[in-house]
């Protein structure tokens, strides 16, 4: 009997755990059926007027994109009033032209705003993660401060940023870089303070055992250390805010953004392809090239 | 108390000493990691602390080599009263202190030759030492060094690369760079198999000597490794000096008696204290009774 008495609490416990399992689970359901049902009450779960036509014009229009216009477009484009009369002629080609090119210099202009906004973010972050980084040692008060901050800058969307800064400093690159500058701090200040925190105290404890200096523990001990971890934090947050940036156009802070929103607003969806296409070209190469250094750092 | 007397017999002996402790003790927690009332230890001395786990020996070390600044007493390394008065002091000291540390304490991501170079870092100073473009002889020091530890093909491999062995005797390289007068070595064998062991005792004690003026006080756990390390051994003992004998004196009974020391910290009988003391060699040696 004692035996049995003994066991319930462990057994119990096991039970408690699955049903709590079990009540999480149904609380989930719950959740995802209020949602549906909610929305579909109040007539908000439509597909629109032709989902089915509208999808494959859509498709069709995005199997072509524009930039093969440059070869197969219509040199002679006739553009004819109702009665007939020619308005004006249009060389299809050259207007593809003169969008590509237009093309360039806004993925120029991203590139740009990713990379300075990217390394603005950096600076802003590490201070921060100096003061966050639990075996550094800063006052509590900072570091709680600090933590918020970052917690803060990471929670807020860089197109909230965009939209705040561009009533600030004007339209252009210029609110793109500080958007994504103050966007990516946070995650810059968390990455830096982990690589931070897994440094290897008792190598430094080591060097500072030689007798060095507190600047030569820092040159031999600490920076070879964080230094390949840090470049690899940036290459991560750089190639993020990459694709970040592709976007902050939208709300007039520079770079490709414009052309979507363009393209979108007169549902020219050839062109957004071709817009997509760059887009992918350059996050895909980054990316790439970014693995490949991050992987040497190892 | 006569140990003031002993030591200053033994500096008469053999000038000051490298070592020496009056009356330490220190406290974390309410629990006494090391109460040792008088020490002493000579230039050339090779010493071996041993004791189980917990004994304080570790925190014997790092007191010695300034990681540990609690306490109360006397501590003096070669001649610098610890805690030193400042920082600048403090590593003027740890130039001449080598340490070698429980663990492998090196920097991961840099070179063998890098990590023994790090040894020189207490005289050279300015740019050099920042940007780590070491001067043309230290670094043909450096490959010599690892040369001496048998890694001579290893300069360029990082550290995090090498075998634990390797590592250590990497470590030991860095400290034959560094050429100090005191050696500190922290269990400098553990995690290492007994044919690395051997290799990384016989530098260690090479390192050191009455030859070269070098002290060497390092903790072990193998009594196996005592002939090589050591002419004296001293025993302790929920961080008390439970004896202090020279190697030949040391026989397996003290060990047991050491290794198997009742859980709760009693003072020692100071009978017995004197009597593990020899006279003759042992006290020309420049030992000092535990009061």
């Amino acid at each position: 009997m004692s035996r049995v008495a003994d066991m319930a609490p462990t057994v119990g416990r096991a039970d408690g755990g699955r049903l709590g399992f079990l009540a999480l689970g149904l609380g989930y359901l719950l959740l995802i059926a209020v949602c549906l049902w909610s929305l579909a009450a109040s007539g908000d779960l439509s597909g629109g007027r032709n989902p089915l036509a509208n999808l494959q014009k859509t498709f069709a229009e995005f199997a072509s994109p524009s930039f093969l216009d440059l070869w197969f477009g219509n040199p002679r484009l006739e553009y004819r009033s109702d009665d007939g009369s020619l308005l004006r002629v249009e060389d299809r080609r050259s207007v593809e032209a003169a969008f590509l090119g237009e093309l360039a210099q806004a993925s120029w202009t991203t590139f740009r705003i990713a990379t300075l906004g990217s390394l603005l973010g950096a600076l802003l972050g590490l201070p921060l993660a100096l003061l966050t980084a639990r075996n550094l040692g800063a006052p509590r008060a900072a570091a709680w401060l600090a933590k918020a901050v970052l917690d803060g800058m990471r929670s807020i969307h860089t197109l909230v940023f965009g939209l705040v800064l561009v009533g600030i400093v004007g339209l252009g690159p210029s609110a793109g870089i500080l958007a994504i500058a103050l966007h990516s701090s946070g995650t810059y200040g968390k990455l830096f303070a982990e690589s931070i925190e897994s440094l290897d105290m008792a190598a430094i404890d080591a060097v500072c055992g030689v007798g060095a200096s507190p600047l030569q523990v820092f040159f031999n001990a600490v920076w070879p250390s964080v230094l390949p971890q840090f470049v690899s934090s940036h290459l991560y947050v750089w190639e993020f805010n990459i694709r970040d940036s592709t976007i902050l156009g939208i709300v007039g802070a520079g770079g490709l953004g414009l052309l979507i929103s363009e393209a979108t607003a007169l549902f020219q969806w050839g062109r957004l392809s071709t817009i997509l296409l760059v887009v992918v070209l350059l996050v895909a190469s980054f990316d790439a090239l970014s693995r490949r250094i991050r992987q040497e750092l190892q | 108390m006569n140990s003031s007397v002993a030591i200053a017999a033994a500096a008469g002996n053999h000038g000051s000493p490298v070592i020496e402790l009056r009356g330490v003790r220190c406290t974390a927690g309410g629990r006494t990691l090391l109460a040792i009332d008088s020490l002493a230890i000579t230039a050339g001395e090779r010493v071996a602390i041993v004791g189980h786990n917990g004994a304080g020996k570790s925190t014997l070390l790092k007191l010695l080599s300034g990681f540990v600044t609690r306490g109360d007493g006397v501590v003096s390394v070669l001649g610098q009263r610890l805690p030193p008065p400042s920082a600048t002091d403090l590593r003027t000291l740890r130039r001449d202190v080598g340490q070698v540390m429980q663990g492998l304490h090196l920097v991961a991501r840099l070179s063998a030759l890098d990590n023994v170079l790090v040894g020189c870092l207490g005289r050279v100073g300015g740019w050099r030492s920042w940007t780590r473009c070491f001067a043309a002889d230290e670094v043909a020091a450096a490959r010599q060094a690892l040369h001496a530890v048998g890694l001579g093909d290893r300069c360029a491999t990082r550290a995090d690369r090498l075998s634990g062995g390797e590592r250590q005797k990497v470590a030991i390289a860095r400290l034959l760079l560094q050429r100090p007068r005191l050696i500190l070595a922290d269990e400098p064998t553990a995690a290492l198999d007994p044919a690395a062991a051997g290799e990384v005792c016989a530098l260690l004690a090479n390192a050191a000597g009455a030859d070269a003026g070098v002290t060497l006080l390092s903790v072990v756990h193998s009594p196996a490794l005592l002939p090589q390390l050591c002419e004296r051994v001293i025993g302790l003992a929920h961080g008390r000096i439970a004896f202090d004998l020279p190697l030949a004196a040391v026989g397996d009974d003290e060990l047991a008696r050491l290794y198997h020391a009742p859980a709760l910290p009693r003072p020692l009988p100071a009978a017995d204290a004197t009597a593990a003391v020899p006279t003759g060699a042992a006290a020309a040696a420049g030992m000092a009774p535990g009061s």
